[in-house]
């Protein structure tokens, strides 16, 4: 259990590419913490400086209050779980799991008693003696999360570990690690490029992109009140829907004006614009596809469908606007008159609308949030 | 009726293959069944009835073998013992050496270390008997002509194709079981021997077998560098079964082949389905 803190941390590799800027990052003791970007952001990069297998180019990282720059992997206090699990294919499950035990000289019977522990927590303990090539993908990873375990180690990083699974497992293990860390109750550094993951595992989501942060802020924070384009269209699936339209001030009150509507920005988005005493100006307009509903004929803004997909609990609507804008409408399925949803099909003339309160607003030029503190 | 052409077409084929690969078995078999044929027969009937089966008149029983053990005054045991000792030290050298350096080559991305490595494939191409002079002068200053010290001459030799064949395959590995290692608490010498190492073993077998066939029925290197009096390996001593006035004992020598090969030939059927593994491995990956 310890605190992490990174300060103005920088990785520049050997051909001059800078992978990580300036990243400064307080994390708390007990904290699970989620890097989350698109391929080549730099989270792995920064996760692999605290590990220590990434040398740092500049700025300083802390753990426990100590900076362990110039510190071995070994001595960080830190454990560590792999995308392709690296477990060690000549060992056992058991010897895996025991190595670094065995490493420090822990006694038989106490490595003993900790590796039957955490593989009883893990569920493979039938597997103890089967050679890393004999488990499945999943098995393999709990033996990997299980060699983390026994480590007693102040933090725990993960690099991406449940993206060799297949999507069934994969939420599985999620869950799974859910109740690890209720259980093993320590600091976790957690990196993945993918959403849903960041979302549901983070207590706070970092999110990166070409080397810089982004956003750092909990899941509500960064789905509700994203600080720029970048992150609007990364957090949530499908992505937000932007709109290139003008925000008009007008008597006190604010309007948007997408393809020919006029919907009023009303609730606290509307107080917050003239608080910040907005003008009017262009704006790219975000609006999340489950936040867009059907509307009546000849109400909000004229559409054709062009896909519709069928998700089970709820449709997707892939429809573009008469300038060609492409707009995703998320519709629940539940509430839907089976003639209404026969009748969507390719071609099909609809209206789309939104409410004021949904509604996130971005910067032409910098995709800044408007709303911005 | 086109289809049932060109099935019997294959079928044709494949005959023609067959019978061609079974040639060039023969062709590749005859030789070492002559000297086993041969090492059982009278002296005289090797030359005049080489393919004949030893029978009646011909057969020698082991009287060959007896003769080519205990001839001249110097014994046969002890070229067996200097052969093994060199074979083995040597190929324990390779082994050893030239995976660690093959490990730090793969991993470590620097300028000397893409030379060396390129030094070492060049080191391939060169044939022995361009460097053999000046190498048996250098082996004779250095005082490496014995058999204690002969295996560093053949670490240098070997360590061409090793190094090739174990930086294909050291590449294959990933390198986070290295990093995971290096959470766990090891320090590159423990990463080496407790977790590199027994990874290499498909490379280290196929390697091991290619080292020992050369290094075993190796003559020019040992007569060239050690001092032939005092050590003799098996294949100098079988030379020695030549007469003073060009006579040579033919049934003799086939029979010390035959005793020379047999170890080889074991071993390489014991081993010889990892040959193909790590021959595989490291060229497919490199």
């Amino acid at each position: 259990m310890a605190s992490v803190k990174l300060t103005k941390v920088k990785k520049v590799y050997d051909n001059k590419v800078v992978a990580v800027h300036d990243f400064d990052l307080d994390i708390k003791d007990k904290e699970f913490i989620v890097f989350v970007g698109p391929s080549g952001c730099g989270k792995s990069t920064t996760l692999r400086m605290v590990a220590g297998l990434e040398d740092i180019s500049g700025g300083t990282v802390e753990i426990d209050g100590e900076v362990v720059n110039d510190l071995q992997p070994k001595d960080r206090g830190i454990a560590m779980v792999f995308q392709n699990y690296a477990l060690y294919p000549h060992m056992t499950v058991y010897d895996n799991i025991a190595f670094s035990l065995r490493l420090q000289k822990v006694p038989e019977d106490v490595i003993y008693e900790k590796v039957t522990n955490a593989a009883e927590i893990l569920g493979i303990t039938d597997y103890l003696m089967r050679k890393p090539r004999a488990l499945s993908g999943g098995q393999r990873q709990r033996v990997a999360i299980g060699r983390a375990m026994v480590r007693n180690s102040k933090v725990f990083l993960m690099d991406e570990p449940l993206s060799n699974l297949d999507a069934k497992l994969r939420n599985q293990m999620r869950a799974e690690i859910i109740l690890l860390r209720q259980k093993l109750d320590t600091t976790f550094i957690y990196v993945t490029h993918d959403q849903t993951e960041a979302m549901t595992l983070g207590d706070r989501i970092v999110i990166m992109k070409d080397g810089y942060i982004q956003q750092v802020g909990t899941p509500t924070e960064v789905f509700e009140m994203p600080k720029n384009l970048f992150v609007a269209e990364f957090i949530g699936a499908p992505k937000m829907n932007i709109m290139r339209t003008e925000l008009v001030a007008e008597g006190g009150k604010y309007f948007v004006t997408p393809f020919g509507a006029k919907i009023e920005v009303d609730g606290e988005k509307g107080k917050a614009l003239a608080a910040k005493g907005q003008k009017s100006a262009a704006i790219d307009l975000g609006v999340r596809p489950e936040h867009i509903v059907l509307a009546k004929q000849g109400e909000g803004i004229p559409c054709v469908l062009e896909v519709n997909e069928m998700m089970g609990s709820e449709l997707h609507l892939h429809v573009y606007t008469e300038d060609g804008t492409r707009l995703i409408v998320r519709v629940p399925t539940i509430g839907l008159d089976p003639a209404e949803r026969e009748s969507l099909v390719q071609g099909k003339k609809l209206f789309v609308t939104f409410e004021g309160k949904v509604m996130h607003f971005f910067d032409t030029e910098s995709g800044e949030n408007l709303l911005n503190d | 009726m086109n289809k049932q052409e060109s099935l019997a077409a294959e079928r044709r084929r494949k005959t023609v293959l067959s019978i061609v690969l079974a040639v060039i078995c023969i062709i590749y078999v005859l030789p070492v069944l002559s000297v086993v044929i041969n090492s059982f027969k009278v002296n005289t009937f090797v030359k005049t009835d080489t393919f004949a089966i030893p029978t009646g008149e011909m057969w020698a029983g082991f009287s060959n073998f007896i003769k080519g053990m205990t001839f001249g005054n110097y014994p046969f045991w002890r070229s067996v013992t200097y052969s093994a000792l060199i074979t083995l030290v040597s190929t324990a050298l390779i082994l050893l050496f030239t995976s660690m350096a093959a490990w730090y080559i793969a991993r470590v991305n620097s300028l000397l270390c893409k030379a060396i490595y390129y030094l070492c494939v060049f080191s391939m191409v060169v044939p022995f008997q361009m460097v053999m002079f000046t190498l048996s002068k250098t082996a004779d200053s250095l005082r490496l002509n014995t058999p204690w010290t002969i295996p560093i001459v053949y670490l240098g030799f070997g360590a061409g194709l090793s190094i090739f064949m174990f930086v294909g395959f050291v590449k294959s590995i990933p390198l986070e079981i290295e990093e995971a290692a290096s959470i766990d608490g090891c320090g590159p010498v423990r990463t080496y021997f407790s977790v590199v190492f027994p990874m290499l073993k498909p490379t280290m077998i196929s390697v091991g077998i290619l080292e020992i066939m050369w290094i075993w029925n190796d003559y020019l290197l040992p007569y060239l560098v050690l001092d032939i009096n005092e050590y003799r390996t098996i294949p100098i001593h079988i030379q020695y079964l030549k007469g003073s006035y060009g006579t040579v004992d033919l049934g003799a020598t086939m029979a010390l082949i035959l005793l020379s090969i047999i170890p080889v030939i074991i071993f390489y059927l014991i081993c010889q389905k990892y040959i193909i593994k790590g021959v595989a491995a490291g060229a497919v990956k490199g």
